[in-house]
């Protein structure tokens, strides 16, 4: 079997444990919130009857392991109930809603390798000069500050006193897009409206950079301090004496081994920007899984709260072992180790 | 086309969407903090009314700038005891083209009574029954003076479409229900999203009149946030922001060229006061409280500008200009020296309290109230923690004494206009807990006023009783009665709204004067 299928097994594996696992440890945090979410759902006019009824419905006057049991095989009939808060099946809304995220957090994560790899490996090859002085600086105030301050910022900064960029959704009222993939920058462009991708993109700039800024500045960081560790290693220095170019040691000696543990941390990164995406989501009125969240949370609205949690940890997952098999194909000591365990 | 091409094509297409897109229509955008609920029979707050009033029509509207109701749907009613006769008009069409019958208006109720949600509870006891095609019925189990009120409650569904979506499980079509419109009102659902927004265009075939620079979409927003909100409105894509925004950022809308728009007269701002937990089950220890909360400073904290405010001095448990309210001469105000009197005689002493102070999550005017009132209890010993509850928790906390904190803060208002619909919700001893009533008092002297408002034959006999009713809560102090409630939107100049803007087109109702057919979109 190949090295990278093999590993590819062991991760899928290790997964779906991972996933029974949080689907379990969710399930009984979420019923463990104070407020009773038939109570809530109804509102405060229902009488105690209604509100016995829909506990009976949602069988939350059975013991925890048979409400478990019914979530188990309701999912794998591909039905995750129906949502208190938006009263639609939470499968339509999570369909609706996580392409929005995906989108914006596809977009922060591209900013964030396209701007902080390039960053990091100027700050190592300027190092103790001026370049690195500056990147460090600013890679540290964006290290410091929390995406929703970046998201204020940002608004404040260029769309009240410098109306450059639109402030809340994803597209202008103007555009009517027929929805394919629920990506608008993709549906645009299948519908032939560069106008409209122009503007979804457009739409994206801000809430985009304030969730990647501060990935932007960890990986910078990261890149840079391991760009610099490996410029001391003795193959790096032989190089530099058979006098090959700085640009050609930085590109085919250096980087390689450096992107390693900066990877691991863009991945672990772009992950959790699906679940910390919520304040910017909030703040540029963007409708996306992770606003979903916290709302259904806020109304102890079960289903909605497992739906999303669970499409957050299987996104996470499947983001880890694409990282792995990156890992695992830069690096040539894993892919061996692997064979040599097996 | 080339990759190239398409590139360049996008380059410029973006270059050129710098500038604010042109709308072929007029539109009119406004928000709302809490995701407005469609279906008419679940709606109760005041997203959900805006979208009521302009989706459904009912069959009574309240008088224009004065007290009253006028008809609506209904071109007339007759009483005779408790049986209400209304006729029809016959010109009305509901949205889908089917026509108004007096069959949808007992299917409304029917509808409304049988999923008993949102303001259902107003309709108990109510019957109704076809008398002809446009003649309709009810009868009141009991005496009921505030009925014809009430009906502006009852919004009208179109019993044929919604019947054509119901299922086996689903009777009422609640599904379909909550993502579209049945009704015959100015304004039909375009879409809905709970997550953003719910989007409206003029109806065509409405029955009334609409004026002609009324706005053609109208796009209620959900869920912005302060930040967000002002920035819209500065970049001009934004027309009425909600009454929730901080009054800091009312007043720096205002600075920046903002109108104010108003609405008034139908409720107040309580502190309410948990009158079954130690120490505030005694009436002394609520006087003290009462007396010690610092009314001109609450004042201060809710200004707007010189003149406008999101409210005025309290003077009672009734809001000035309802049955039974005290003249604005009689404002409240702090009397230190009563409230350590009435100190004297509470049994409690002040350093064994702690007092439970929470504030709505949603409404972050309300942790100013609870930090002024934590330092207020505090000249008198009184220690006490902030706690804060989102509105779910917190309706759910209150369900139950025990749970219910020593005190919360709401703005509560009369959801008919009527001051029935305002205090018996509160203070009757028979209404379980609610959010509406976490005081749980139980007072034989109130639900007997309570109850001579309700049947009361003519105006001043209900006057005389929510008089008595108001000076016995006084007495009792089971609320600080804070201010008395007005609701401050800021506003771009592109529209106008008199029902907001001039007294004598007020309605009286929360959230009527949204009703998007009256506004005017100036380009």
């Amino acid at each position: 079997m190949l090295p990278v299928l093999r590993i590819l097994l062991r991760r899928l594996g290790i997964s779906a444990v991972v996933l029974v696992g949080v689907s379990m440890l969710i399930f009984a945090i979420a019923r463990v919130i104070p407020g009773d979410p038939a109570r809530i759902a109804l509102g405060p006019s229902a009488s105690a009857e209604q509100v016995t009824a829909l506990r009976a419905e949602m069988h939350l006057d059975e013991p925890l392991v048979a409400q478990y049991g019914h979530f188990v095989s309701d999912v794998l009939r591909g039905d995750l109930g129906q949502s208190l808060y938006t009263n639609r099946p939470v499968t339509r809304d999570i369909a609706e809603f996580l392409p929005a995220t995906l989108e914006l957090v596809i977009f922060a994560g591209i900013l964030m390798v396209a701007l902080g790899l390039p960053l990091g490996i100027l700050a190592a090859r300027h190092r103790g000069r001026w370049p690195d002085h500056l990147i460090r600086v600013l890679t540290l105030l964006t290290v410091s500050a929390p995406s929703f301050v970046w998201a204020v910022i940002l608004m404040l900064l260029f769309a009240f006193y410098l109306p450059l960029f639109p402030v809340a959704g994803r597209i202008s009222d103007i555009y009517e897009i027929e929805r394919i993939t629920g990506f608008l920058t993709v549906d645009t462009l299948l519908a032939g409206n560069f106008a409209a991708f122009a503007d979804a993109l457009h739409h994206l700039v801000l809430p985009a950079v304030a969730l990647a800024l501060s990935g932007i500045g960890q990986a910078a960081r990261l890149t840079r301090a391991n760009m610099v560790e490996t410029y001391q290693k003795p193959y790096i220095e032989m190089a530099q004496a058979y006098g090959f170019f700085p640009s050609r040691i930085a590109r085919s000696y250096a980087f390689k081994p450096s992107l390693i543990p900066s990877l691991t941390i863009i991945g672990l990164d772009f992950a959790a920007m699906l679940g910390n995406a919520f304040l910017v989501e909030a703040v540029f009125a963007w409708p996306g899984l992770s606003r979903y969240g916290v709302n259904v949370i806020l109304r102890k609205d079960l289903n909605a709260i497992m739906g999303t949690v669970l499409i957050i940890a299987l996104t996470f997952l499947i983001v880890n072992i694409i990282v792995d098999l990156l890992i695992a194909f830069l690096n040539p000591r894993i892919r061996h180790s692997t064979r040599a365990a097996s | 086309m080339t990759t190239k091409r398409m590139l360049l094509a996008a380059a410029l297409a973006a270059a050129t969407s710098l500038t604010s897109p042109a709308f072929a229509q007029s539109v009119l955008r406004l928000d709302e903090v809490a995701v407005g609920e469609l279906d008419p029979a679940k709606a109760s707050d005041y997203a959900d009314s805006i979208l009521m009033f302009n989706v459904y029509d009912t069959l009574v509207l309240p008088r224009q700038g004065g007290p009253g109701h006028d008809p609506h749907l209904a071109t007339a009613w007759e009483v005779d005891g408790s049986s209400y006769t209304f006729t029809l008009r016959d010109d009305v069409t509901f949205q889908s083209g089917n026509p108004l019958r007096a069959a949808d208006v007992v299917y409304s109720l029917e509808r409304m009574q049988a999923m008993g949600q949102g303001l259902s509870y107003l309709f108990s006891g109510v019957t109704a029954e076809a008398v002809s095609e446009h003649s309709v019925r009810f009868t009141l189990e009991e005496p009921y003076a505030p009925f014809v009120a009430s009906l502006v409650r009852l919004p009208i569904v179109d019993q044929m479409l919604v019947e054509e979506n119901a299922t086996g499980d689903d009777p009422w079509a609640e599904a379909f229900l909550s993502a579209n419109g049945a009704g015959t009102g100015a304004y039909m659902v375009s879409s809905h999203n709970p997550q953003s927004e719910t989007v409206m265009a003029v109806n065509d075939g409405y029955f009334l009149p609409i004026n002609d620079a009324a706005p053609d979409q109208v796009r209620l927003r959900y869920g912005l946030e302060a930040a967000t909100v002002r920035t819209l409105l500065a970049q001009g894509e934004h027309d009425i922001a909600s009454q929730w925004l901080p009054p800091e950022v009312i007043r720096a809308l205002a600075a920046d060229g903002a109108q104010l728009l108003t609405e008034s007269g139908t409720g107040a701002f309580y502190v309410k006061l948990n009158t079954t937990r130690p120490p505030l089950d005694d009436v002394n220890c609520r006087r003290a409280l009462s007396h010690a909360f610092d009314y001109g400073t609450a004042m201060q904290m809710i200004a707007i500008t010189d003149e406008i405010s999101q409210g005025s001095p309290a003077t009672g448990a009734i809001p000035v200009g309802m049955f039974g309210a005290n003249g604005p001469e009689m404002s409240l105000s702090r009397d230190m020296a009563a409230a350590e009197a009435a100190m004297e005689a509470c049994p409690y002493a002040p350093e064994d309290w702690n007092l439970e102070i929470t504030w709505i999550a949603e409404v972050p005017i309300e942790e100013r109230f609870a930090l002024l009132m934590q330092a207020n209890f505090a000249e008198l010993g009184i220690s006490s923690s902030i706690e804060t509850l989102p509105w779910a928790l917190f309706t759910e906390r209150v369900s139950t004494p025990e749970n219910t904190p020593h005190i919360s803060q709401i703005f509560v208002n009369a959801v008919t206009g009527d001051p029935d619909t305002l205090l018996y919700g509160m203070y009757h001893s028979s209404v379980p807990g609610t959010w509406q009533s976490p005081e749980y008092l139980d007072d034989a002297a109130v639900d007997a006023a309570l109850e001579a408002g309700r049947v009361g034959a003519t105006d001043a006999e209900r006057e005389a009783a929510y008089g008595q009713l108001n000076a016995r809560l006084m007495e009792l102090a089971p609320t600080i009665y804070g201010f008395d409630r007005q609701s401050v939107f800021a506003a771009s100049d592109r529209v106008r709204a008199p029902a907001l803007s001039d007294p004598d087109m007020a309605f009286g109702l929360d959230g009527m004067g949204f009703s998007f057919r009256l506004m005017e979109m100036v380009e």
